[in-house]
């Protein structure tokens, strides 16, 4: 169906209003992190920098702790991704396939651990990682990222099995592959894009974890990203330059996962697998 | 042989007693404190770097958390067994924890220090009452008001000291796109603090009576929030979402020709690359009915938070040496121009007038630390202490008081009985 001019106006508008709602703050912050101290406060802003200087970013590498968090943030989110996604599969796989008392019932179940506010069971959770001695040890936050993230990713995962045709699995149990095999060798190269979203959700809620890396973590040393900043920025004096590079230089890694399993999302999910 | 088996054992006795004496383990203390922003940790790693160096029975590592984490996180500690030995404190927090028995008295320690430096009365008076003094003043920080000598003479008006001439300056100086004057409306404790500033110089400061009830709603506290309203009028319109930075930000970037802030030296110095013989500070503008200006202040401390009296004997040792003149002016010139001395010795120690900022703003500092004598905190001024000050700091009753004006359009007498109400409804609890 062909557009009218009238309709391809509004809806190329319509399309640049919302990439420039979303791209204005992102845009805001990468060029005033190389910004003079006296542009980025003036009260109206630039929107094209009138002066350009890395002092923000020698600054933050080189005067705090910042690759220390950054390098900390790492390990977590890698860690806290690979086992959700390990854990999801072949736990989405059960709920999919697999015939059990209470299957249903149990699905919806665990999505109330995603509902559950994480305020509500820190301090218990304290309690119960000091026993252990897992207090400030990042393996805390992976437990912890995993727990929560673990329930969503089930249920992102159950819902990208269900679009693969079942004649897929009928032809491999005909072929006489067990259910490890048709998971790990038939389904898992299908459902990549599903993989690659929850790796996504999994890498990103576990980067902007803020609330339990600020009380199991003690030490400098082992700061995750989001804490170290919060510390590094101050309270009563805000040094807003270093408070920019610290943003910009924050989105980077996600940036760099998107841009390394972005193809999976354009890949289609099952092209030539039923001939 | 005996003899010999004897003479063997008692020297291996001997030995062992002796090295075990040359090489006895050091004192370890854990110290939270909430000053993070890089420069502040590095000037305190440098000065533990030293202690322990001259102390090598006593070894202090420091351990900085966040302000905003810190009320959960130490109690939590403290539950699990792994609190901290020294925490640094401001005076609502040091309820919290009293509250659960986590606080060790410090009165010996305080007599001796105020006998040796002068403790400024005003930085030690919120941390005593029960019949004791449950921290040590490190530093004080106290709000004053801040504008440009030159901004002000353009407009031809002198430096307020009344409500009337600053309401009059503020409105000459909101001109051309500037705002005469930058005072935040946030639910925030930047507003509670501002707020509290203003009602201080009404004569409304105390907001508990002897008994513990809420004693909030008077004409002095109205009078004080009608007047902040006033003023707010004259302020940027997204105060509503100000803290700190944003007020400091307004006035670097010479939009708000006044505003209330404990202090602007550092951003003014290097974000607004300012000249340091423009920039003014006062005291906070006191009602017309009033004599005298009076002001916020936070006396920051350190609790002693161990039960091990070998570790509380190294504690003493170590906020000893801490406030020695020649180490205390490093330890305030980790943030120059922001944390004031609460020692008497510590206001005319080198170490803090030597520091390069001090010097080069010596007038402003001058003026900040005379301004924080007479420094109050509200719910910390009657000499004795409810816990309900905790929780009713921590929801910021007194800048959702505020906000009933400037938002809700609420008269101010309205505003301060609801906010009497909100008061004592948590002070039941």
């Amino acid at each position: 169906m062909k557009r009218t001019f009238g309709q391809a106006l509004s809806l190329y508008g319509g399309l640049l209003l919302i990439a420039l709602l979303i791209c204005m703050p992102f845009w805001w912050v990468i060029t005033g992190s190389i910004k003079l101290p006296r542009e980025i406060i003036q009260r109206v802003p630039t929107m094209i920098p009138e002066s350009f200087t890395l002092q923000h970013f020698e600054k933050l590498l080189q005067a705090s702790d910042f690759p220390v968090y950054l390098i900390n943030s790492l390990i977590v989110a890698s860690f806290s991704t690979a086992f959700t996604v390990l854990l999801a599969l072949p736990a989405a796989y059960a709920f999919f396939r697999m015939e059990f008392p209470g299957r249903n019932a149990l699905y919806r179940t665990i999505l109330l651990a995603y509902a559950f506010p994480g305020v509500v069971v820190l301090i218990p959770l304290y309690g119960l990682f000091a026993k252990v001695g897992l207090i400030d040890s990042p393996v805390a936050l992976v437990v912890v990222n995993v727990a929560f993230a673990l329930p969503f990713s089930i249920w992102m995962m159950r819902s990208f099995l269900a679009t693969i045709p079942r004649e897929i699995e009928e032809a491999a149990v005909v072929d006489g592959a067990p259910t490890t095999t048709i998971l790990v060798r038939i389904l898992m190269p299908l459902i990549a894009p599903g993989i690659a979203s929850v790796a996504i959700f999994a890498f990103i809620s576990s980067w902007t974890e803020y609330l339990f890396a600020s009380v199991l973590i003690v030490s400098d040393a082992r700061r995750t990203i989001p804490v170290g900043f919060a510390g590094i920025i101050g309270q009563y004096q805000i040094d807003w330059g270093l408070l920019l590079a610290g943003a910009t230089a924050a989105i980077i890694p996600v940036v760099a996962l998107f841009a390394l399993v972005g193809r999976w999302f354009v890949s289609g999910l099952t092209d030539g697998a039923v001939k | 042989m005996m003899k010999l088996t004897r003479l063997l054992t008692l020297a291996g006795f001997a030995a062992t007693l002796l090295t075990g004496t040359a090489y006895a383990a050091p004192v370890d203390l854990t110290l939270w404190h909430m000053e993070q922003p890089p420069h502040r940790v590095q000037r305190m790693k440098e000065l533990l770097d030293e202690f322990n160096a001259a102390h090598p029975d006593i070894q202090v590592k420091q351990e900085p958390q966040s302000w905003g984490e810190v009320y959960a996180k130490a109690p939590a500690a403290f539950a699990a067994g792994n609190g901290p030995d020294l925490l640094f404190t401001i005076p609502d927090f040091t309820t919290v924890l009293k509250g659960i028995d986590a606080v060790v008295p410090v009165d010996d320690l305080v007599k001796d220090l105020d006998a040796k430096h002068g403790f400024i009365e005003a930085t030690l008076a919120p941390y005593k009452y029960d019949d004791h003094v449950w921290a040590v003043p490190a530093y004080n920080m106290a709000i004053s008001l801040w504008y440009r000598n030159s901004v002000l003479k353009a407009a031809g008006v002198e430096v307020p000291k009344t409500w009337s001439e600053w309401q009059a300056a503020a409105e000459k100086l909101s001109t051309d796109g500037k705002y005469g004057i930058g005072l935040p409306a946030n639910k925030q404790l930047y507003t509670d603090q501002t707020v509290y500033s203003v009602m201080v110089n009404s004569g409304a400061a105390d907001i508990y009576k002897d008994d513990g009830s809420i004693d909030f709603d008077k004409p002095a506290t109205v009078n004080a929030y009608d007047f902040y309203s006033k003023l707010a009028k004259l302020s940027p319109a997204d105060n509503g979402s100000w803290t700190w930075g944003e007020a400091e930000a307004c006035f670097a970037s010479n939009t708000c020709g006044m505003i209330l802030q404990f202090g602007v030296i550092n951003t003014y110095d290097t974000q607004a690359e300012g000249d340091a013989a423009d920039l003014g500070v006062a005291p906070v503008p006191h009602a017309d009915d009033q004599s005298e200006s009076a002001t916020i202040s936070y006396s920051n401390a350190i609790m002693l938070t161990t039960k091990d009296e070998a570790k509380q004997a190294a504690a003493k040792v170590f906020l000893a040496w801490l406030l020695e003149p020649a180490n205390y002016g490093r330890f305030l010139t980790m943030e120059p121009g922001l944390f004031l001395p609460v020692t008497d010795d510590g206001a005319k120690a080198d170490s803090f007038w030597n520091d390069k900022t001090v010097t080069k703003y010596k007038s402003q500092v001058e003026t900040m630390i005379s301004n924080s004598h007479a420094g109050k905190l509200f719910g910390f001024t009657t000499g004795k202490v409810f816990p309900s000050i905790g929780a009713i700091s921590a929801q910021n009753v007194i800048a959702e008081t505020l906000q009933h004006i400037v938002v809700d359009g609420q008269s101010a007498a309205d505003a301060v009985k609801g906010g009497q109400a909100r008061m004592s409804e948590i002070a039941k609890k």
